[in-house]
């Protein structure tokens, strides 16, 4: 695996033969399929699809790990805003009264339509920066046509991400030399933490401000001329090709959306009612 | 490079007035800035919203809420846009959908922008060195949160169908005391530290754009 | 012709009382190689500078007198023009990096310059191999060592082939192996290519075998400038200005003035051992 600025990445993947604007247009369009789905189990199904696709692209499965807290905490939330924070509702088959908070069948439903909508939007996100480079997310960027003014800028943000964490971890390193050490402490002394590490890597990049521009205008780099400067080679792109597969890649994603977009809302399909895991809820639960 | 003395020090008006023949203009100083604000930015909220989430981007400590509201103060515009863009990395990192950070984006703004404002308005001292500059300060981060806030919850998650309408006054909440807790704490921190340094760099933004 | 004339030329930083150059009167003939030594705090980076333009275009100050590149002023012209003229490459290898990978921040000047991709090719070819960094092509520039870090901002900077390159203490940061290969590809330079090259360094046992030219800047003003070998000759002159010169010019020029030696001050170690030898010789043949 390689580590990147927004997570780690295969070395080698069958994904890679893909042109990054194709990764990048999968996120975008695949993010909106949950939108157009209620019925879970229909999203579940897109979290499988997901995970064979990581399965195919080679992603090492433990970085997952990372993200259970996200999944769970989102869980969590979803769960307490459903019961304890549900209201009162005497149109709703109540299940249940604990200490006075009321459990209803259909805010249980709705929570479960809610985080297995959300679950498939985290495993996409994932499988992009799974597979994206830094590098890879700035040749979409312009081989979609967006402007190279912002392109660059987003490209600068980046390479400025990894420029911060590396001082993060230098200040950190600095604050445990004069034993600081945060483990184990309470939210008071953590706070204290934040407040050492976030002065010095303010101060440290108001400095590398300064040279990072002089070092941009001694490239040649002018502001003014970004955004009139039709001649730039973009000599990145040299590199990637689009192939027949992206082209065909890429109209299946447009064709699944246009395809989910009337399947809901012209032919009613992929809605809660009638769906399997509402069917199997009110068994288990109304019966 | 050779640091001879500085000359007196500037009042409160004297920092955002353009003195007369002074020339300012957009350089390359400030697109670095916006992407050096955006990479901290990137950072410390990706560290927040790991830390204590409450869900979906909404932090119960978020101290990247510091970032948004000096960088604005400092640095104008070039804050602003970095404030509504850098959380779009750092949510997506903590595994936050695109769209709804997307959504987040207004939000994200206006924090970044009020208090921005409201120091070149009201020509407050990025140093707060007397009352009225912390009442700016206090007066206009809240603000901020307070849309923020309502803009949050309200607009994003619950058109997003991801919250129930009993449930938002927690998530208005936590939103509001997550980002004004940690603004006053590393903002205060933050102006009294380095506004001093800041407004004397040409990176300094007395106008909004230069 | 001079391809660099500085003509009655001071600066003073807004908000300071001195002038960090004053009364700079200096002509740089094409193709030489200049060093220029001084303390810190003499002027040397104001003098950068001032010859790539970032002093007026991107510091507030008041300029007096004229700085001429090719015979034109600087403050005259635009950015990716100066960029052609004169390229600079910094004492701090991190902070002047501005791409994601090595490759893209070599190509990255060459881009604003507005080269084709064809030429741009071209002079990857020539490039790479003379700064030896085609192995790290593909990597980040962050995770690099030092030295291989300053060959990549020499190599981006050569690739824009600018007819002056001014180095700012370009092995302030490396040890001393990475310092030597630093200048090997200086060497390189100077032979093969017959650049016109600005070194500002302290690091004088690397400099002075490659300079044709020494310039001492001492409180923002010219002190001496002249070929090594007399310039070296002003021992007095150079301490008293905190220039120590290495310890085998010293340790010669001690030898000359007790009258133990009357040939030229050798100016390299080798020289210097060759010439020790000679005189040991001599001495032995006369007991």
């Amino acid at each position: 695996m390689n580590k990147t600025i927004l997570g780690y990445v295969p070395e080698e993947s069958p994904i890679y033969n893909t042109h990054p604007a194709t990764r990048i247009l999968f996120l975008l369009i695949v993010s909106l399929f949950p939108m157009f789905i209620s019925a879970p189990e229909w999203n579940l199904l897109l979290v499988v699809l997901i995970l064979i696709l990581m399965r195919y692209s080679r992603i090492d499965f433990s970085i997952l790990k990372l993200y259970v807290p996200v999944a769970v905490s989102m869980g969590s939330i979803i769960l307490l805003s459903y019961t304890v924070f549900a209201g009162n509702h005497p149109e709703f088959h109540e299940l249940a009264r604990v200490l006075g908070i009321r459990i209803y069948y259909e805010r249980i439903l709705d929570a479960i339509t809610v985080y297995f909508r959300i679950l498939p939007m985290i495993f996409i996100m994932i499988y992009f920066l799974s597979t994206s480079r830094e590098r890879d997310i700035i040749v979409a960027m312009r081989s979609l046509r967006i402007p190279y003014a912002v392109t660059y800028l987003v490209a600068m943000a980046l390479r400025a991400v990894g420029m911060v964490i590396e001082d993060f971890s230098i200040v950190r390193q600095a604050e445990q030399a004069r034993g600081f050490d945060p483990v184990g402490k309470s939210i008071f002394y953590k706070m204290r933490k934040f407040v050492m590490y976030i002065i010095p890597l303010f101060a440290l990049a108001l400095r590398r401000a300064d040279e990072f521009a002089n070092a941009l205008i001694a490239r040649g780099y002018s502001f003014t001329g970004l955004l009139s400067n039709p001649k730039r080679a973009d000599y990145v792109l040299t590199h990637y090709q689009a192939h027949y597969w992206d082209y065909l890649i890429s109209f299946v994603l447009i064709v699944m959306l246009v395809a989910l977009v009337v399947m809901r809302y012209g032919l009613g399909m992929l809605s809660l009612e009638g769906s399997l895991t509402e069917q199997l809820l009110r068994a288990w639960l109304l019966n | 490079m050779s640091d001879a003395t500085m000359s007196a020090e500037q009042s409160a008006e004297e920092v955002w007035a353009v003195e007369e023949g002074e020339e300012r203009s957009v350089g390359v100083i400030h697109i670095v800035i916006t992407a050096l604000l955006i990479g901290i930015g990137a950072v410390v909220g990706a560290f927040g919203s790991f830390t204590l989430p409450l869900g979906f981007g909404v932090n119960f400590f978020w101290p990247a809420i510091a970032v948004q509201n000096v960088g604005s103060i400092w640095f104008g515009a070039w804050g602003v846009i970095a404030a509504a863009l850098f959380p779009i990395i750092s949510n997506g990192v903590a595994g936050t959908p695109v769209y709804v950070s997307l959504a987040y984006i207004p939000a994200n703004a206006v924090q970044a922008f009020l208090p921005a404002w409201a120091f070149r308005q009201f020509k407050g001292d990025p140093r707060l060195r007397k009352g009225r500059d912390w009442a700016i300060f206090l007066i206009s981060i809240t603000l901020g949160n307070i849309f923020g806030a309502f803009w949050g919850p309200m607009v994003v998650l619950k058109s997003f169908g991801l919250l129930t309408t009993d449930s938002l006054p927690l998530f208005i909440w936590g939103w509001f005391a997550g980002n004004e807790i940690a603004g006053i704490v590393f903002g205060v921190i933050l102006l009294k530290a380095l506004s001093g340094v800041v407004i004397r760099s040409r990176a300094f933004v007395k106008k909004w754009f230069a | 012709m001079a391809i660099v004339r500085f003509e009655d030329y001071q600066w003073k930083y807004a908000n300071t009382k001195e002038f960090a150059l004053r009364g700079i009167n200096l002509e740089i003939e094409e193709g030489t190689f200049v060093g220029v030594i001084g303390p810190n705090g003499s002027g040397k980076t104001t003098f950068a500078y001032s010859i790539n333009g970032l002093i007026p275009s991107q510091y507030y100050g008041v300029r007096k007198g004229h700085v001429y590149v090719a015979g034109r002023e600087v403050k005259e012209y635009r950015a990716d023009e100066l960029a052609k003229q004169v390229g600079v490459v910094f004492s701090d290898p991190e902070a002047q990096f501005t791409a994601m990978t090595v490759e893209d921040e070599v190509v990255f000047g060459m881009e604003n310059i507005g080269l084709t991709v064809e030429e741009i090719r071209e002079r990857l070819e020539w490039v790479v191999p003379l700064t030896e960094i085609g192995h790290l092509m593909d990597k980040p520039p962050y995770e690099v060592s030092g030295g291989q870090k300053q060959r990549v901002a020499l190599a981006a900077v050569l690739g824009m082939m600018p007819r002056v390159i001014v180095m700012d203490e370009p092995t302030a940061m490396l040890d001393p192996i990475s310092r030597k290969r630093v200048f090997d590809v200086l060497g390189r330079m100077k032979h093969e290519q017959s650049n016109t090259v600005i070194a500002i360094e302290h690091n004088l046992e690397n400099l002075i075998p490659l300079a044709d030219r020494m310039v001492l800047l001492y409180n923002g003003e010219i002190i001496l400038d002249d070929e090594p070998r007399p310039f070296f000759e002003q021992m007095d002159l150079l301490l008293k200005h905190d220039v120590f010169p290495p310890g085998a010019i010293q340790y010669f020029f001690e030898l000359l003035r007790e009258g133990y030696y009357n040939g030229p001050l050798p100016l390299t170690l080798d020289d210097a051992t060759a010439r020790l030898r000679q005189l040991v010789e001599k001495v032995k043949e006369q007991s």
